[in-house]
């Protein structure tokens, strides 16, 4: 493990929210091939940590750094690297499933974007959407859609915030398998979750905010 | 159901003796473990009680009553709490009497024949754009509407729809005739009409757009949407002839003879076509109001509710992706295209392929190249620059989908592997295109064919004045589409009419700043030169997103941080934290558990 590059680092984070001090003191480090999930009950700060993560949000102090570079969430060179999903995501109203998915892939340079594509849509059990534009998914949906836009396009680390929500018992199993999967490829996952089975078959270092369960 | 005075309202109502409840142990054992067994109170049977027929005219009453009877302040007291807003109104109406009475100054310089008869024209073109304009907003709103609760408390009840719908219909076709009717007489005035002009065009404006809404009404009733949209297609059409006749009459190219007292005949004409229409198809639509789908009046509701908190926020672009967010939803389903190429160049050709997919825009894209040659023939002179930058940012925004969506969600933003000022220029490269072709071919118009260059230059000037123009209304619409809505996050400023967030007024006037700023060196004569520079200045604040105030800030935080551990070093101290935050107590706080 001691031989995988550090893919991100976290140092004396705390995020506070006017007189309101919503992360304190908070350090971490993920290397490649590693999955950390951050656990806790509502409100203990755990999306608010996955923003700063991703430069959704600025720290109030401390520093992220993604591969050595400072978080800066319009720095390319970062979001070349780091595939999110977390709830700030929307989609092109006019723009249908797969033309979203090969817009991606394409931005980032893939060349054989086709088959890629097909393959994300088909693993995700979109394909009979394909033609269909976001507003008419439903919500789950929607969210297989947000999922498989981390899967179209190259990464180094995945951050992502609740990604069982609104998928259903199957949908979270193949989460759980895609993740795995992810993860053995050397691919570095952060991630806020509520369910323990996802946990576990990630193989996560559980990080807990907010104190232990009462 | 007769409707209650006031006392009866506040005062608590006398009920009829109940009868005791009697206690009914349910026969079914619950087989949830120690769920206590329910008791069902309830022994009336709801069928058996003898029901009143319900009186429509008395429900709205009723509902009424209650609405006034939860007002926290009356009309006075609101108008008077709104008085920065009505001195603001009063200002920007005596602007605008001001600018009209130059207009027509302006336009009255111009007393050729043909110049006399494109003015006589241009009332007729604006009918049409009213009548197109009233046409679509019937389309999306219903034009008769109910809201959510309307919906789900009132039209599943068992009375005649059409009572409750029939003051609703009326209301709508007498706004459209107001509003009509005050466009009409705008524009008559505009153009130097005599007052019996501006009266005979105010009344058929008015009225036509009261008869085409009642005409939509009717058609709403009878589950019809084809026949508007044709009659919407050729209205436009109509419109855009008549904005070509406008030019070539102007120019010489054609001769067509309309005197004021034509235009008084024909503008009477149209109010008695419009009348008839509105009595027809008033009474048609009355009739079907009941036919009428309740889904469909609560879409129409649901969207004027989404209009409103856009509208709170002085939003209009978050107006516009309402509208966009729903057209798409009615479509549903498109054929997807395969994108080209990789990179930057793919999001490029993406906006390529929404031209194909979505040529609507295109219609009023070409249109709008007819505006500088219409204004020239109007001898509206240097006014020519601002009118049409205008009219081109108003079509080249539905050419700037991608930049919208990706300056309003940063998420999506955040997906793309490029920086923000890279990912704003490929994303205006298709409209920037499009107001080069623009520029270019309205170039003949600030030249003058037909007449007299407006900018009294030389045409090397003129055409530069068209290129800048073209610049200005797409500088315009970049500014429309990406401009930040007001952060409600940040401090409020107080007013009299409450607190407001600092950006909130400036919604108003986004885009319309920018047209102002580039044509400032055509109105007051300087060189075309200014306008370039102040282009590319105003560019390239754009293309970088403005100035991120949170950037800024978090700056100005780093060094104070900074400088506060040099002073702290030099004296030998160890550093101090700049702020003393205030924390939460949780009952046991870790920063990582490994």
């Amino acid at each position: 493990m001691a031989s995988r590059d550090t893919v991100l680092k976290v140092t004396n984070l705390s995020k506070s929210y006017g007189p309101t001090t919503i992360v304190d003191n908070f350090n971490l480090e993920v290397r490649e091939g590693e999955a950390v999930a951050l656990t806790g009950r509502n409100g203990a700060g755990k999306s608010t940590v996955l923003r700063c993560l991703v430069g959704a949000d600025r720290p109030t102090e401390g520093s992220v750094e993604v591969l050595g570079v400072k978080m800066s969430e319009t720095n390319p060179e970062i979001r070349r690297n780091v595939a999110t999903v977390i709830d700030d995501l929307d989609f092109f109203p006019d723009l249908s499933v797969v033309e979203h998915l090969d817009l991606l892939a394409r931005a980032h340079g893939l060349d054989e974007a086709d088959q890629l594509v097909d393959e994300v849509l088909e693993e995700v059990q979109l394909v009979p959407q394909s033609g269909q534009l976001p507003g008419t998914l439903s919500s789950g949906q929607r969210r297989r859609l947000a999922l498989a836009t981390a899967f179209v396009r190259p990464r180094r680390l995945l951050v992502l915030d609740e990604p069982e929500q609104r998928l259903d018992v199957e949908g979270v199993k193949w989460l759980g398998a895609r993740l795995r999967a992810e993860k053995e490829k050397g691919l570095a996952i952060v991630m806020a979750s509520h369910e323990p089975a996802l946990v576990e078959a990630l193989g996560c270092r559980i990080v807990e905010l907010g104190g232990p369960r009462g | 159901m007769s409707r209650p005075g006031k006392k009866s309202r506040r005062q608590p109502q006398q009920r009829a003796p109940q009868p005791e409840p009697q206690v009914v142990p349910a026969e079914v054992q619950p087989a949830w473990g120690d769920v206590p067994e329910p008791v069902l109170v309830l022994h009336q049977d709801v069928n058996q009680l003898h029901g009143h027929e319900v009186d429509e005219r008395q429900l709205q009453l009723l509902v009424k009553d209650w609405r006034r009877g939860r007002a926290t302040r009356n009309i006075w007291q609101a108008l008077g709490d709104a008085y920065v807003a009505l001195f603001s109104f009063a200002v920007i109406a005596a602007m605008l009497i001001s600018s009209i009475a130059r207009a027509q100054a302006l336009a009255a310089e111009c007393s050729t024949e043909g110049c006399t008869t494109a003015r006589g024209l241009l009332p007729w073109a604006m009918l049409a754009g009213v009548l197109g304009l009233t046409l679509a907003a019937a389309r999306v709103f219903g034009p008769v509407l109910a809201s959510a609760a309307e919906g789900f408390w009132l039209m599943d009840a068992p009375l005649q729809r059409s009572k409750m719908l029939a003051r609703r219909l009326w209301a709508i076709i007498v706004a459209a005739l107001v509003i009509g009717a005050l466009v009409g007489a705008l524009t008559a005035a505009l153009t130097g009409g005599s007052l019996m002009a501006v009266g005979a065009w105010a009344l058929g404006t008015g009225l036509a757009a009261a008869g085409i809404t009642a005409f939509a009404a009717a058609e709403q009733g009878a589950e019809r949407i084809w026949l508007v949209r044709i009659l919407q297609a050729v209205i436009s059409l109509v419109g855009l002839v008549v904005l070509l006749a406008v030019v070539a009459t102007a120019s010489g190219w054609i001769s067509l003879t309309v005197t004021d007292a034509l235009a008084v005949e024909l503008g009477f004409a149209v109010a008695g076509v419009g009348l008839l229409l509105c009595i027809g198809a008033g009474l048609i639509a009355r009739a079907r109001l009941s036919q009428i789908r309740r889904a469909r009046l609560q879409s129409g509701g649901s969207l004027v509710a989404g209009m409103q908190g856009a509208m709170f926020a002085m939003d209009f672009g978050l107006m516009r992706d309402i509208l966009v967010e729903r057209e798409a939803v009615a479509r549903g389903h498109v054929r997807p295209t395969r994108g080209r190429s990789t990179g930057l160049a793919s999001l490029i050709w993406r906006d390529v392929q929404r031209l194909f997919r979505y040529p609507r825009p295109l219609v009023l894209y070409f249109a709008s190249m007819v505006v500088p040659y219409a204004v020239q023939a109007l001898g509206l002179g240097r006014l020519t620059v601002p009118i049409s930058a205008l009219v081109l940012m108003a079509a080249l925004v539905p050419f700037f989908t991608t930049l919208r969506v990706l300056s309003r969600t940063r998420g999506l933003a955040r997906t793309f592997p490029f920086s923000t000022s890279q990912l704003r220029t490929a994303a205006s490269a298709v409209p920037a295109i499009l107001a080069g072709i623009w520029g270019v071919a309205v170039t003949a118009a600030f030249v003058g064919v037909g007449g007299s260059s407006m900018l009294g230059n030389s045409p090397a000037q003129a055409a530069m004045w068209a290129l800048i123009t073209a610049f200005a209304g797409f500088l315009a619409g970049i500014r429309w589409v990406s401009a930040k809505s007001a952060n409600y996050n940040t401090p409020m400023v107080a007013t009299s009419m409450g607190a407001m967030p600092p950006g909130l007024m400036f919604n108003l006037i986004r885009g319309f700043d920018m047209v102002a700023l580039m044509s400032l060196p055509a109105i007051v004569g300087w060189s075309p030169w200014i306008s370039v520079v102040l282009g590319v200045i105003i560019f390239s604040f754009l293309r970088m997103g403005g100035i991120d105030q949170e950037e800024l800030k978090a700056m100005q935080e780093e060094n104070k941080r900074q400088a506060a551990e040099a002073r702290a070093s030099i004296r030998g101290e160890a550093p101090a934290k700049s702020t003393e935050k205030i924390k939460v107590t949780r009952t046991k706080r870790e920063g990582t558990r490994r």
